[in-house]
């Protein structure tokens, strides 16, 4: 137990360590300041307390870049969901679509944002819009090919018991292609999370951590800017450890479909 | 009753045709009878037994049960796989349970239907575990299981045994003979084990190359119970292992006569 907390806690102290060398060295050298840790952390302390970050809280902050993820996220995971089900189900729809998914794939996420923003000028919408096209392709492309290397032996046994099509559709292809779902899932919700953070820079939404790390920049309140990426790891992190590990632990961990396959 | 009519089999992918994998085939197997396809791995003995189950559509003849035209899998022809295929996020009940479920059985009778052939073949015990928990020759016990719950009027096993130690085929040979004994439901049994052959069948057919693809077709004059070691026993075993012998070891797809150069 003592142990594990350490093992876990000395990436922590090196990088903390890193960050403070590299601080100093800039600081000296460069002759601007660098935020240290330490400074960060007071910085942060205080936003937590309430201080205002351009014109807002840091909760407020946090709260519109959640939603907006969500929203984008959500309209991508089951849009990617939906596709990958149905082009793995039909071999027509399949190569009728599969090729402008390979070019959606090549895309960069911010190179959305003029497509954003001569369909939604600028603000929240172009946001949504940007997570949602980011997110969307890898969760499709997992799932299409998750349903495809789905064993024929296991539709051939579940026909030769008896499945119809909707039974086929609902316990065979679908819980047999869940881990390829969730791995989708958390791809896009990690590019998802990354273009957010871009796009509200860009786009002008006026809230958002993205948002405030750039009007940070503005003022040169480099501090606040760091404390900003700081939530953005914390978050990022809190997904990885406490929804997605748990969630394939429950399911591909359960089912040993990794050692099967 | 199974009757194969005429059946010829070339695969096809992508417009091209394989060679020819079985060649005008005529059997019939009569109501309650234990057969087994015995032959060289790569004769078509899987590929003949698919074309039965209804997997695979033959490129002429036809194939009838009890008079109707095979047309695709359903479970009055249960079938068990080489591997058990059992679905990897379902219990060992609900496993069973899928082909019940299928028929729109309710709950209560669809836990005490499977129960009862979980009972049968040993494995009650395990009925909440996970198949990937389980040995593979329980995880075949359950194959089997699942297949009887259909109560199919045949039931087409390809070589279901043969991946497992000698120790637990023997077991599972005899659990079969029972099984079977117990409703004298025709069965279709591919294997490439002379002695396994004779010790389950009341008929053997013998399957080579095409063009020839029946070499031989004997109804066994043994009775049952069979013990492995009595003379008559070891003397069908030799007059078999003489048919094969004049057979190829195994057929590799490059040796075969192709359609095309
Ligand atoms: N889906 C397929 N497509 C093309 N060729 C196949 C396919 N399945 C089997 N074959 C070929 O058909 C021949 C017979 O295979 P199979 O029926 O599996 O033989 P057996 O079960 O007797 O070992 C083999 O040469 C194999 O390569
Ligand atoms: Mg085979």
């Amino acid at each position: 137990m003592g142990r594990s907390i350490l093992k876990n806690l000395i990436p922590v102290l090196i990088f903390i360590l890193l960050w403070q060398v590299i601080a100093l060295m800039v600081t000296a050298v460069k002759g601007v300041p660098f935020p240290t840790p330490w400074q960060t952390g007071v910085k942060f302390g205080s936003l937590l307390g309430g201080q205002f970050l351009s014109d807002h809280t840091l909760y407020r902050h946090i709260l519109d870049s959640l939603t907006r993820w969500f929203i984008g996220f959500s309209i991508a995971a089951i849009a990617g969901i939906g596709y990958g089900l149905a082009a793995g189900w039909s071999r027509l729809f399949e190569d009728a679509t599969y090729k402008i998914l390979h070019i959606l794939q090549l895309i960069p996420g911010l190179a959305w944002i003029p497509v954003a923003i001569l369909i939604f000028g600028i603000g929240e919408t172009a946001t949504i819009f940007m997570i949602a096209m980011t997110a969307f392709t890898p969760v499709a492309i997992n799932v299409l090919s998750g349903v495809k290397r789905l064993d024929t032996t296991f539709v051939r046994a579940a026909l030769m018991m008896g499945a119809g099509r909707k039974a086929l559709f609902l316990q065979v292809l679908l819980p047999g292609s869940l881990p390829a779902i969730l791995s989708g899932l958390r791809i896009g919700l990690g590019n998802g999370w990354r273009v957010l953070v871009a796009a509200e820079m860009i786009v002008g939404t006026g809230t958002g951590l993205g948002y405030s790390i750039i009007q940070a920049r503005w003022t040169l309140d480099y501090t606040s800017a760091f404390a900003c990426l700081g939530v953005i790891c914390a978050i990022g992190l809190v997904f990885e450890q406490f929804i997605f590990n748990p969630l394939e632990q429950r399911t591909i961990a359960r089912w040993a479909l990794d050692r099967d396959a | 009753m199974i009757r194969i009519e005429n059946i010829s089999k070339r695969y096809r992918y992508n417009g091209h045709e394989s060679a020819m994998i079985l060649s005008d085939i005529n059997l019939t197997i009569p109501e309650g009878q234990f057969v087994c396809l015995l032959g060289p791995s790569g004769c078509g003995k899987t590929t003949l037994l698919n074309l039965v189950a209804g997997f695979i559509k033959p490129s002429q003849g036809r194939i009838l049960f009890n008079d109707a035209r095979v047309t695709g899998p359903g479970p009055e022809r249960g079938v068990v796989f080489q591997d058990a295929t059992l679905f990897p996020w379902l219990t060992v009940r609900q496993n069973v349970e899928f082909g019940l479920r299928q028929r729109g059985l309710n709950n209560n009778n669809r836990t005490k239907i499977a129960t009862e052939y979980l009972h049968l073949v040993g494995m009650a015990l395990h009925a909440n575990a996970y198949p990937h928990t389980l040995s593979g020759g329980m995880r075949q016990r359950i194959a089997i299981a699942r297949v009887l719950a259909l109560e199919p009027q045949a039931l087409l096993m390809d070589e279901p045994f043969s991946s497992l130690d000698i120790n637990s085929r023997e077991h599972l040979q005899d659990e079969l003979l029972r099984v079977w004994d117990a409703h004298r439901r025709t069965l279709l049994y591919v294997t490439h084990s002379v002695e396994e052959a004779v010790y389950l069948a009341d008929r053997v057919i013998i399957m080579g190359p095409a063009p020839k693809s029946i070499c031989g077709d004997m109804i066994l004059p043994l009775k049952r119970p069979r013990k492995h070691f009595s003379d008559e026993f070891r003397s069908v075993i030799a007059s078999l292992r003489l048919s094969l012998d004049a057979l190829p070891c195994c057929i590799k797809p490059s040796e075969k006569k192709s359609g095309r150069i």
